[in-house]
């Protein structure tokens, strides 16, 4: 699904923010990038949605060339993802369901098909009932929900989310997380970008350290939730 | 792509950034109506000068000998110059009666010692600006005694057309192309004001075409209803001027266009240029911020 192979990234300023970078992330996979700040995971991210382009390397995702996409194409390459942002990026003027609807709308689904599909994802994320609040109504938890809500609600391969617990309570973070790792397990590809160690510890799975644009380690732990929720069951 | 979304969406945006709207609209208004006045002034003047034209005949006088047989033979000669557009044969009866009714009662009382005129020709030149030229062919054909010399006037009819012409040309470039920035300026501050949405639009996949497709909307509806509204203005307000500045001269009245001849016209031509305006303004500010992603888009 994504293939980076000899990746680097230097920027007009002449900072190497990634340097010959090389991996492969599979269908399904749950995975961590966590590294320092500046560390050059931002810009890993930006990589991948194309919103830079690589200076040196090849990447593919979802079998797309990102040396070679054309810019007509990366509309489509990016209805593959769903990305989720830590500043949530709600447009403050819509409710909670024209944000998720918005994400539909913007590719040309029909109406009918985006009503039906908003409910489903709102049901989800747990946002049932609260469709009319404007987001300065819900808290940030809630609003990041609804972020994570319009990021699936296109049905994406993968769902990229930088930072998503960067502005919301500990406990809430937790929520978040939990959410992902379902979404994960209908088969949805997950990479989190994180400065969090506790929630990296506590989840697990595969977790790719970066430094100083260089991958320091890319290791699999075992998924603690998923076991304790097992172990429950 | 649902055009009767995105069009709802320019729309909205209209009545979203309805100040903003509506400030463009004033601008450009006021722009449109100085265009479309320069047009307007433009056009009369050039009507006004082809009818000052039409009436400017030269007059080829024939020598005194030369009978009236010999005389229509020479028009064949008049035929061969090639900026001749018309000419017809003035009788040297024509002209003694012509002369008794200026003078009436005056020449009853003056001492009739024959016809004084000669056979002569009334001819009427294709291009004005030819003028000496020709009048020195003309003068060239056997049995020509003199011609008529207004080369002054037509020179300076001339002139005044190619003025007029030329100023009114960079009048209507120059306010068209102020009207242009400013309409894509609005469209700049449309975009900056909606960044965000931008954002979001373009982080789910939404095309360039159809983030692009509202603000066109909403640029050329600003550039229509500016169209619309400066028409309005300037039909309204030529009557009265037209009426006024017939009575300081007599013959504007005559040879200028009316009302009724301009307003369809200029409906049309101000609002296929208040679209037009609205659409190339568009395009140029959305072509750039377009070309922006995520974060750049924002300013992060």
């Amino acid at each position: 699904m994504i293939h980076l192979e000899n990746v680097s990234k230097v920027y007009n300023n002449g900072i190497e923010a990634l340097k010959n970078i090389s991996l492969d992330i599979d269908n399904g996979e749950f995975v961590f990038i966590v590294g320092p700040s500046g560390a050059g995971k931002s810009t890993f991210l930006k990589l991948l949605i194309r919103e830079e382009k690589a200076t040196f390397g090849k990447i593919i995702v979802s079998g797309y060339d990102l040396m070679k996409i054309r810019r007509s194409k990366i509309p489509y390459l990016r209805r593959k993802m769903g990305i989720v942002f830590q500043d949530f990026r709600l447009i403050a003027k819509m409710n909670v369901y024209d944000n998720v609807a918005f994400a539909m709308r913007v590719i040309g689904s029909p109406e009918k098909a985006i009503k039906k599909r908003v409910k489903e994802v709102l049901n989800l994320v747990e946002l049932d009932g609260k469709e009319k609040r404007k987001p300065n109504e819900i808290s940030g938890g809630e609003q990041q929900r609804v972020s994570l809500a319009r990021a699936l609600v296109n049905k994406p391969d993968m769902i990229i989310a930088d930072e998503p617990t960067g502005n919301i309570d500990p406990d809430l973070s937790f929520d978040i997380m939990k959410l992902l790792v379902e979404i994960n397990k209908t088969g949805t590809t997950v990479i989190i970008v994180t400065h969090e160690h506790d929630l990296v510890k506590e989840f697990g799975g595969r977790i790719i350290t970066i430094e100083d644009g260089e991958i320091k380690s890319d290791e699999k732990y075992p998924t603690k939730y998923h076991e304790k929720e097992a172990d429950k069951k | 792509m649902k055009i009767f979304y995105l069009i709802k969406e320019g729309f909205k945006n209209i009545w979203t950034n309805r100040m903003m709207s509506l400030a463009s609209v004033i601008v450009l208004v006021s722009c449109l109506i100085i265009t479309g006045a320069a047009s307007l002034i433009s056009i009369n003047v050039t009507a006004l000068i082809s009818k000052i034209g039409d009436d400017d005949q030269i007059t080829v006088y024939l020598d005194y000998d030369l009978d009236d047989l010999r005389s229509i033979k020479l028009g064949s000669q008049l035929n061969k110059i090639k900026n001749i557009d018309s000419y017809s044969f003035f009788s040297r009866d024509d002209a003694i009666k012509q002369y008794k009714e200026v003078l009436g009662s005056i020449y009853e009382s003056m001492q009739d010692d024959g016809n004084p005129f000669g056979n002569a020709y009334k001819v009427k030149l294709k291009d004005l600006s030819q003028y000496k030229k020709t009048v020195d062919e003309i003068k060239r054909v056997e049995g020509v005694s003199s011609v008529s010399d207004r080369s002054d006037i037509a020179g300076k009819l001339t002139k005044l057309n190619y003025f007029v012409t030329i100023v009114g040309s960079w009048v209507v470039l120059v306010l068209a192309l102020v009207t242009l920035f400013i309409i894509s300026n609005t469209i700049k501050m449309t975009m900056y004001s909606r960044r965000y949405e931008i954002s979001i639009m373009k982080s789910v996949g939404a095309t360039n075409s159809f983030i692009r497709v509202p603000f066109i909307i909403e640029a050329m509806v600003i550039g229509l209803v500016s169209g619309l509204a400066a028409a309005s203005v300037i039909c309204s307000v030529y009557m009265p001027v037209r009426t006024a500045a017939a009575g300081i001269i007599g013959f504007i009245g005559d040879s200028t266009f009316t009302v009724e001849q301009i307003i369809l016209p200029t409906f049309i031509a101000m609002s296929v240029t208040g679209i037009l305006i609205g659409l190339i303004g568009g395009f140029i500010s959305i072509a750039r911020y377009l070309k922006k992603e995520g974060g750049e888009i924002i300013g992060w």
